[in-house]
């Protein structure tokens, strides 16, 4: 498949307008900035695009919802805060190829009437910023973006903010807390972002692959754009694997691609011949997976079918000589430190979960432990403010599903059976 | 309307609410930990989740709206299981050690575990410690007992707009935390005190002297501190008030409490109240009783009266008294007396700013209800920061200012700086220039109607100058002034909230005419800011001497008649002396007598030691008070007195609404009704009443604006002006408008001298309130930092010389001082300042002392200053 969103990414510099403009760069800004905003919005549709970021909601229904919202001035924020662990698939666009973004950006707002852009920077992408603000600043010279831009009557204007470096503000609504300056909390919902975002504003928020997707998508239309990959969800994708495999890296792959086929057909298999013990296929989030269900399809629709989700595409690999005991409480430590404090069930009930794995870890567990765990990470499920918590108790819970016998190996022998 | 069905039960609905909210309508409770009414919604504690149909997880009820023919149900086997997990996790971080926390008893938390919780615990790890923090000297901070529900940092930012508290850190960690770290340093309104679920948040003045179930008596009253008139709740145990709680969503404070009121009652409880009659015996005050005091009066009295007529008696009523004992005293000056001579302490501005501007705009001018703030688009400010000297007046002009309405201030309001004021600050005394230009343009941009004409008239005579011409004078640039005047002039109901500053002026009257011209004008809303409980209640019975109760002009014979024929007593023709004219006539031997009720003249009001040595020149001082105070201890006699917390009666507020003060602590002695109803009896005039309740009965058939009113109305619901009848709503026949003469220029070392107000200090009763007293533990003169910088002070202690004397006081850099001005409080004995003022100048109109003329000189002390 033709690279679109990383194309160019192995000329070094990439990042310059110059190279970007040469590979076409700017010629779907252009073309969009002529047709009218529904228009585009219906392409979008038409197309299928679900959003990158990991819960897959149809992006032309989203921009509808916020299109049809009257109140004015509207927002367009890019979430960059890429922060779910084993994610880095929208950095190497950041850093490499920010003019697709700021494309992608600019034909958004045209298509949803916004002036005002935001790139939600995650705080530890230091580099990033240095090179987006200098890409907002070339793409400015040229007139592309930034007040009547190509001279289309339009205007544009985009800025970099920079998070503090929590992960709850890649939740959309902390995001837009954290964006106008106060600490980040989720939001209570309903009223959506598309209608009462960012300083009481109609907000879109989208991730950055997802209006990275945009100038391809609007130079090939919705036709060609949606013959790429699963039929249900199609497009270009970025999966970004990490572990125990001979190539790791970020791939741009068509949706609907095997699990199986990532990891053994373009990663290389695992590393030093040892076999495939667990998969976590979409960031430390979704349900990880035993070796005998990696052949499912990897996109929104069908990972469900599957026992797990697509998440963010981040998939982790892990051979057999990793103790999932050890990881699980990895995962939760990260989840207690990360939870914001606002709901009961995520404050307390995930830093009991982290606090009863850090015993069985460390040789200390208890016949019951296992049933305390489930049923505390069942009082967190489905009770929480906002998908953190509950995240924080699916891990819990699929690792026991799929790895019990690891855990009660734990407590019986009081330790770690795996070295 | 909505149809939805909880329970099985259908319930309607006008408009669409929360779950919670329809739930409740309906009877049926739903257990909430961070839901409080009020604040902001925030879905936190998780344990109001319900089951709602079609919807796939439970839902927390306080935050989802309802809709049309959404089925909810509140109890199941399922919710059951999600709050008992909701209070297992909540659990996980809290001590347990209910058996020694003060909430106990009345702890949100506790209630629930015990309806929901598990009976054991299955959490085995170590439980976070955080050391109870108790460096604040008012309110002490658990964090161990936090469940983190955020309602006070809600109450704070949302409610109160002090912005004091914050949640800090996330997760498992996130703790309240002042913002100074340690102290609340804040406005310590206590709200949060209210709001706080559990005992996280404690009250350091009844902290571990008792539990909730050991009040003996909860007994609704009024506040006794300023003229807004807070309800709330003395809860009692051997006759000592434990605390004071507002009751949530009641009274014009609909729950809230500002400093004062919530921490400002140790001094009813205070050592050094009197107990026992004194009579000065050699030199020396000594304890008598009561029958030997009163005769002893009496006998004085009637001396004084025979000798030299009853107008050689004065009386100072009280503003901190009821209406009843009030009433009383009025009736008792002239009826048995035979004299006019009698004024209280709200001349110090309020009731001369009031009459004057009923003069001009009619009768119950002022009257308007202050949560009628809130529907102002443009509020004006003047003469004082209302958040100090009216604290919960103050929190509705914020409240109005969240909700998108301009303030304007004229002069700094310190505590209106978070809402985003329109700050006007004229060259010191300057504000007249800045009113007459206002006046000069909304009258050019909204012409007049011609309602009144003769204030129109006095209007187009005051306006002849040119807008900007004048706007020169006040030292504020032209842009302001019509900035400002744009924002009036766009307004819809625009308020105008006048404090005492701008009227304790030699030409107060003149400022108080633009300002009720520029109401008129632009049809807008008059609050007048009262800082004492009864300032209204002691104009509205007549402590006046120029008015007979309900308002009535003494100089009109027919009114004075009906009012004899109404009381069956006799009253004076002549208009009496008001109560800065009553001094010099101590002086120069025209008054032999006077007569003080609840008030400290000595110490309270201006000029220093003139008042001073009148109050020596008279033949005989007699004073009801609960405190041995300045003036007390010059009087011939001293008659201990009970305070509002102590007895039954009625007070006023400034929006005229009278409510019902009631007796909380039981304690031997009399009302102050009583003692001069016993004394009247010895002076052979018949004036009995069986108590407050009749007094009002008579108040009722006497003052025309309190005709027919009776406790039961009271008590039915709110009592507010014009009551039953009719009010005498007249209009200026003349407009009276005196211009000052020329004032002293500040400058050369010289300072002029203003009074401070702050919040936690109002005089005599603050002072003997300990709380309050650590939070403002000594006086103070407050400086411009450029100015303190100019005669190289930063701090240390300063002497501040009068033509009256000096005092050392400790200098506290302040940059909402205007520069060329120091600001001192009066309530600290010995260090009021009122004593550095000689004779102040009388406004002619309002008679109110005027505060500008008193310049001071500041020196640091040589070791003490600090570099």
């Amino acid at each position: 498949m033709e690279k679109v969103l990383l194309a160019n990414i192995d000329n070094p510099k990439s990042a310059e307008i110059g190279v970007y403009e040469a590979s076409g760069g700017y010629d779907s800004l252009r073309k969009s900035l002529e047709l009218a905003p529904d228009d585009i919005i219906e392409t979008v549709k038409k197309a299928n695009l679900r959003g990158r970021g990991g819960a897959g909601f149809p992006t032309g229904m989203k921009w509808m919802f916020a299109s049809k919202d009257p109140k004015f001035p509207k927002y367009l924020v890019c979430n960059a805060d890429e922060g779910e662990p084993g994610t880095f698939k929208d950095r190497p666009i950041l850093e490499k190829n920010p003019h697709i973004l700021i494309e992608g950006m600019a034909i958004s707002g045209h298509a949803l009437k916004a002036e005002f852009g935001y790139i939600y920077l995650r705080g530890e992408y230091p580099a990033a910023k240095g090179i987006l603000e200098e890409a907002i600043r070339q793409a400015e010279a040229k007139g592309y973006i930034g007040d009547n831009m190509m001279g289309s009557g339009r205007n544009f204007k985009l800025a970099v903010h920079q998070g503090a470096g929590a992960y709850i503000c890649g939740e959309e609504t902390a995001l837009i807390e954290s964006l106008e300056g106060k600490k980040g909390h989720p939001r209570i919902k309903p009223p959506f972002p598309v209608n009462v975002g960012a300083w009481g504003m109609p907000t879109i928020v989208n991730n950055v692959e997802t209006l990275s997707n945009m100038p391809f998508l609007m130079r090939v239309g919705p036709e060609a754009y949606a013959a790429i990959g699963s039929k249900e969800c199609p497009g270009p994708k970025l999966f970004c694997v990490s572990g125990h495999v001979n190539k790791p890296g970020v791939y741009e792959l068509p949706m609907g691609v095997t699990l199986r086929e990532i990891i053994y057909d373009h990663c290389g298999g695992i590393k030093n011949g040892k076999t495939l013990k667990a998969v976590i296929p979409g960031g430390i989030s979704t349900p990880v997976l035993p070796p005998d269900k990696i052949d499912c399809p990897m996109d929104f629709v069908n990972m469900p079918k599957h026992g797990s989700m697509l998440g963010s595409g981040a998939v982790i690999v892990m051979d057999e000589s990793v103790c999932l005991v050890k990881v699980c409480l990895r995962a939760l430590k990260f989840f207690e430190h990360e939870s914001c404090g606002k709901c009961t069930p995520c404050r307390d009930g995930v830093s009991w979960l982290r606090q009863v794995l850090a015993r069985i870890e460390g040789g200390e567990g208890r016949p019951g432990d296992i049933e305390l765990l489930s049923e505390v990470a069942g009082n967190i499920t489905g009770k929480t403010f906002c998908p953190l918590g509950d995240g924080a108790a699916s891990v819990v819970l699929n690792f026991i599903k799929h790895f019990r016998d690891e855990f009660d190996m734990h407590i019986a022998r009081k330790g770690c059976p795996i070295k | 309307m909505i149809k939805v069905t909880i329970n099985g039960r259908e319930v309607q609905l006008d408009k669409q609410v929360t779950i919670l909210e329809a739930a409740r309508r309906a009877g049926i409770k739903i257990p909430t930990l961070c839901h409080f009414e009020g604040l902001e919604m925030y879905g936190g504690c998780r344990l109001c989740l319900v089951e709602v149909e079609k919807m796939p997880r439970l839902q927390t009820s306080c935050t989802l709206m309802v809709t049309d023919g959404m089925v909810i149900t509140t109890e199941s086997e399922q919710i059951a299981a999600a709050r008992r997990g909701m209070l297992e996790f909540i659990l996980t971080n809290h001590p347990l050690d209910c058996p020694f926390c003060d909430k106990a008893g009345e702890c949100e938390l506790q209630d629930l575990v015990y309806l929901y919780g598990g009976t054991e615990g299955r959490f085995t790890e170590p439980k976070a410690k955080h050391p109870e923090s108790n460096v604040d000297p008012i309110l002490a901070r658990n964090i161990e007992r936090c469940i983190s529900c955020t309602r006070c940092v809600r109450m704070c930012d949302g409610v109160v707009g002090a912005s004091a508290i914050s949640m800090i850190n996330r997760g498992r960690h996130t703790v309240m935390e002042p913002f100074s770290g340690g102290k609340f340093d804040c406005e310590y309104c206590g709200n949060c005190l209210t709001v706080c679920p559990v005992g996280s948040i404690l009250s350091r003045l009844y902290k571990e002297t008792y539990r909730p179930w050991q009040v003996e008596r909860t007994v609704r009253t009024v506040c006794g501190h300023c003229g807004v008139g807070c309800s709330y709740d003395l809860q009692v145990r051997d006759e000592a008030i434990k605390r004071v709680i507002p009751r949530i969503g009641e009274g014009l404070n609909r729950g809230l409490l500002c400093a004062r009121g919530r921490f400002g009652y140790e001094f009813v409880g205070a050592k050094d109240r009197l107990k026992k009659p004194l009579v000065r015996r050699d030199g020396n005050l000594v304890e008598t009783t009561w029958d030997e005091a009163l005769g002893f009066i009496a006998a004085k009295l009637s001396e004084v009266i025979k000798t030299h007529g009853g107008e050689a008696v004065a009386g100072i009523a009280s503003v901190r008294c009821t209406n009843e004992d009030n009433y009383v005293f009025q009736k008792f000056m002239r009826g048995v007396v035979g004299t006019n001579n009698i004024d209280s302490a709200a001349r110090m501005g309020f009731s001369g700013a009031q009459a004057y501007l009923e003069s001009l705009r009619g009768q119950g001018v002022s009257a308007n209800v202050i949560a009628g703030l809130a529907k102002s688009d443009v509020i004006f400010v003047a003469g004082g920061d209302p958040t100090m000297v009216t604290p919960i007046l103050g929190l509705e002009i914020r409240g109005a200012a969240k909700k998108g309405a301009k303030i304007i201030s004229l002069d700094p309001a310190p505590g209106l700086e978070f809402f985003n004021p329109h700050k006007i600050v004229p060259s010191l005394f300057a504000e007249g220039a800045v009113l007459e230009s206002l006046l000069c343009r909304a009258v050019s941009a909204r012409g007049m109607t011609g309602e009144l004409p003769h204030l129109e008239e006095a209007i187009r005579a005051a306006v002849s100058a040119e807008c900007a011409g004048v706007a020169a004078q006040s030292g504020v640039p032209d842009a302001e002034i019509e900035k400002a005047s744009a924002t009036i002039s766009g307004s819809q109901s625009p308020a105008f909230v006048i404090g005492p500053d701008i009227v304790q002026r030699a030409d107060g009257n003149r400022n108080l005419f633009l300002l009720a011209a520029l109401s008129y004008v632009t049809g807008g809303r008059i609050f007048l800011l009262s800082g004492k409980a009864n300032e209204q209640g002691a104009v509205d019975m007549g402590c006046l001497p120029d008015t007979l109760p309900g308002g009535r002009p003494l100089a009109i014979d027919g009114f004075r008649k009906r009012h004899e024929d109404a009381c069956g007593m006799s009253v004076p023709a002549r208009e009496g002396l008001s109560l800065m004219e009553m001094f010099p006539a101590m002086a120069d031997g025209r008054i032999k007598a006077l007569y003080v009720i609840g008030e400290n003249p000595a110490f309270n009001l201006p000029g220093g030691n003139s008042i001073k040595s009148a109050l020596e020149k008279l033949d005989l001082l007699v004073v009801q008070d609960i405190f041995l105070t300045e003036t007390a201890k010059m009087a011939d006699i001293v008659l201990p007195a009970l305070s509002w917390a102590e007895k039954d009666g009625t007070f006023t507020n400034l929006e005229r609404r009278i409510q019902r003060v009631r007796r909380g602590v039981n304690r031997e002695g009399r009302e102050d009704w009583r003692i001069l109803c016993d004394l009247a009896g010895r002076m052979g005039a018949a004036m009995e009443y069986a108590s407050s309740e009749a007094v009002m009965s008579e108040i009722a058939r006497v003052s025309p604006v309190h005709r027919d009113l009776h406790y039961s109305d009271i008590e039915a619901g709110a009592m507010q002006w014009p009551y039953h009848g009719e009010p005498l709503r007249g209009e200026a026949s003349t407009v009276s408008l005196v211009t000052a003469s020329a004032r002293p220029t500040v400058g050369s070392g010289r300072f002029a001298l203003l009074v401070d107000r702050p919040l936690f200090q109002s005089g005599t009763l603050t002072r003997r309130s300990k709380a309050l007293l650590k939070l403002i533990p000594k006086a103070t003169v407050k400086m411009n930092p450029l100015d303190a910088a100019s005669l190289g002070i930063s701090g240390g202690i300063v002497r501040v010389s009068s033509d009256a004397g000096s005092v050392e006081l400790e200098a506290v850099i302040d940059s909402s001082v205007q520069m060329g001005a120091v600001k001192i409080s009066n309530h600290f004995e010995g260090a009021g300042v009122f004593g550095l003022m000689t004779k102040p100048p009388v406004d002619p109109v309002t008679k109110a002392p005027a505060f500008e003329g008193c310049l001071v000189a500041v020196e640091p002390l040589k070791g003490d200053a600090k570099s």
